[in-house]
């Protein structure tokens, strides 16, 4: 095959998406105190759902500690996670790990 | 006329005097926090109810603070203010000082509109949020059964899982 191998800067470039094209990520975070029954409530009522989303997600929270609810523009973002510390849900806004 | 959907929960008047002192409890502790200003309240409970939004940011965490602390604990007075309003059949509040033993098991019924039983489920979970704060509830097996708060916040849960798949139906 005649393929050459591409150089250093080539492979970075791939490797990286610019950071200005990352979308921004609402996370809720797992707390000990919000009921998985509340929790499943929020994402349904909220986002609109459908009961198997918001329960896989939900489960996504309780097991793995945290789980990326909703991705888009940034301000959005933060309209998500204020609307889920209403809910008296624990939710950051970060932007999509490169 | 209005065709909202509504939702009549039944709650016994003691439970009914229990939770409206907790509700009342819950207002001056929103009272004396404050709502303004960039910094997370000093009270844990409080501060707990206005979580930083961004990790690692403390910049944009304060941003977002000076933004909608105010609004959400605002928020959090109208919701028990609206339940406190329920739990006062014909305009006078439940307590259990004024219950007599034959009337505490008696039941108040509760008709909450759509709208009405958001406020209950956000208010139930704040109470259950400042509780688990003050009980220093860390983990979900953190549990003392000799501490009668132990009981208030299970009821409060008992309470909001049932107004949860009420609400759902």
């Amino acid at each position: 095959m005649g393929t050459t191998t591409p150089d250093l800067d080539e492979i970075t470039r791939l490797d990286e998406t610019p950071q200005a094209d990352r979308p921004w990520q609402t996370v809720v975070w797992n707390d000990p105190v919000n009921l998985m029954s509340y929790v499943v409530h929020v994402f349904r009522e909220y986002f609109g759902y459908a009961p198997e989303v918001a329960t896989r997600l939900m489960l996504a929270v309780h097991q793995e500690g945290r789980a990326v609810v909703a991705e888009g523009a940034r301000e959005q973002m933060e309209l998500h996670t204020q609307a889920m510390h209403d809910y008296g849900l624990w939710a950051t806004v970060q932007q999509a790990p490169a | 006329m209005t065709d909202e959907r509504t939702t009549v929960m039944e709650i016994t008047l003691i439970e009914g005097a229990h939770l409206a002192d907790l509700v009342s409890q819950f207002l001056e502790l929103l009272d004396e926090g404050g709502s303004s200003g960039t910094r997370p309240p000093d009270d844990p409970a409080l501060a707990r109810l206005v979580p930083d939004a961004y990790r690692g940011d403390a910049d944009a965490a304060r941003e977002f603070r000076a933004l909608t602390a105010s609004d959400l604990l605002n928020r959090r007075r109208d919701d028990a203010r609206a339940v406190l309003d329920d739990l006062s059949p014909g305009g006078r509040g439940l307590h259990t000082v004024d219950l007599s033993p034959d009337s505490l098991a008696e039941t108040l019924p509760v008709t909450l509109t759509t709208a009405r039983g958001r406020a209950w489920l956000r208010t139930l979970n704040a109470l259950r949020l400042v509780l688990a704060t003050r009980l220093g509830i860390e983990d979900e097996d953190d549990h003392d059964a000799g501490d009668r708060r132990f009981a208030v916040y299970d009821w409060l849960g008992y309470r909001l899982d049932g107004l949860v798949a009420a609400l759902g139906r």
